[in-house]
């Protein structure tokens, strides 16, 4: 697949005889990729700040993430015109987010 | 052969998934899959029941 | 010591438990500890440690980031005080 082909940049290389680099490899892949999805755990239901493209912040309560984070599932959404109850944020329109934990 | 499609793998037909996965994660791939599978539905169920619209209307960023 | 964009897990794995300055776009600058970098979005996930208050989780998008220094090396301490925030139970005890 697409993504599959972004995350594979050259990376395993199709000789033989790198059986151990890959094995360290996704080991590495493993432990980053589960502590970020525990990230995304962490957040649900919390009020997230989000800083996005064109100097726009928000505020949120976090719901869920799509697993190619894409998308954020969000609730009661502060915007600077009011508050939307049930929202979709895109991914490529932030910056940045954070929450106290 | 692989068309680019908007479609998360979790749709697609599952071996081929498993085979990325596995090339990916290895013996944690099994794992990860789980955490990514329970995160999707969970976003699946919310979008289903809440009916979330896109905000802003229109990409900050294009 | 800049990241590069299309870094390997094991390069990213190197930021673990560490100090750094995330450049971000239009000059945004991120201080944090490394918890983790998405291997699939490069997102980069920092936490800082404020003095009267709860730590604070800030993710930097992998789009947005436009370099990763390292300021300071982990240690032992700040490493276990990273993971006991992101397990199950140990945050609220942590924070109380």
């Amino acid at each position: 697949s697409t993504r599959f082909i972004a995350l594979c940049p050259t990376s395993i290389p199709a000789s033989a005889g790198e059986g151990v680099g890959l094995e360290e490899e996704q080991r590495c892949r493993s432990e980053l990729r589960e502590r970020f999805l525990r990230t995304l755990i962490k957040m649900t239901n919390k009020p997230v700040n989000f800083d996005m493209y064109e100097g726009v912040q928000v505020q949120a309560k976090f719901g869920a993430s799509d697993i190619d984070v894409l998308n954020f599932q969000v609730s009661e959404l502060q915007t600077p015109i009011g508050v939307q109850k049930e929202a979709l944020l895109r991914c490529q329109d932030m910056i940045s987010f954070s929450f106290d934990v | 052969t692989d068309k680019r499609t908007k479609a998360p793998p979790l749709e697609r037909p599952g071996e081929r998934r498993n085979a990325e996965m596995k090339r990916l994660y290895g013996e944690d791939a099994p794992r990860i899959q789980a955490m990514e599978t329970a995160m999707q539905l969970n976003f699946d169920r919310n979008c289903d029941r809440l009916q979330p619209k896109y905000w802003p209307v229109i990409p900050l960023k294009l | 010591k800049k990241m590069k964009k299309k870094s390997k897990p094991p390069e990213w794995s190197a930021y673990l438990s560490k100090l750094v300055n995330v450049s971000a776009h239009n000059n945004h600058q991120y201080k944090g500890w490394v918890f983790t970098v998405d291997p699939v979005s490069a997102s980069v996930v920092l936490v800082t440690f404020p003095e009267e208050n709860q730590p604070r989780v800030q993710v930097v998008l992998g789009h947005a980031v436009e370099s990763v220094e390292v300021v300071k090396d982990g240690n032992r301490g700040n490493t276990s005080r990273l993971a006991s925030i992101f397990s199950s139970h140990g945050a609220t005890d942590l924070s109380t």
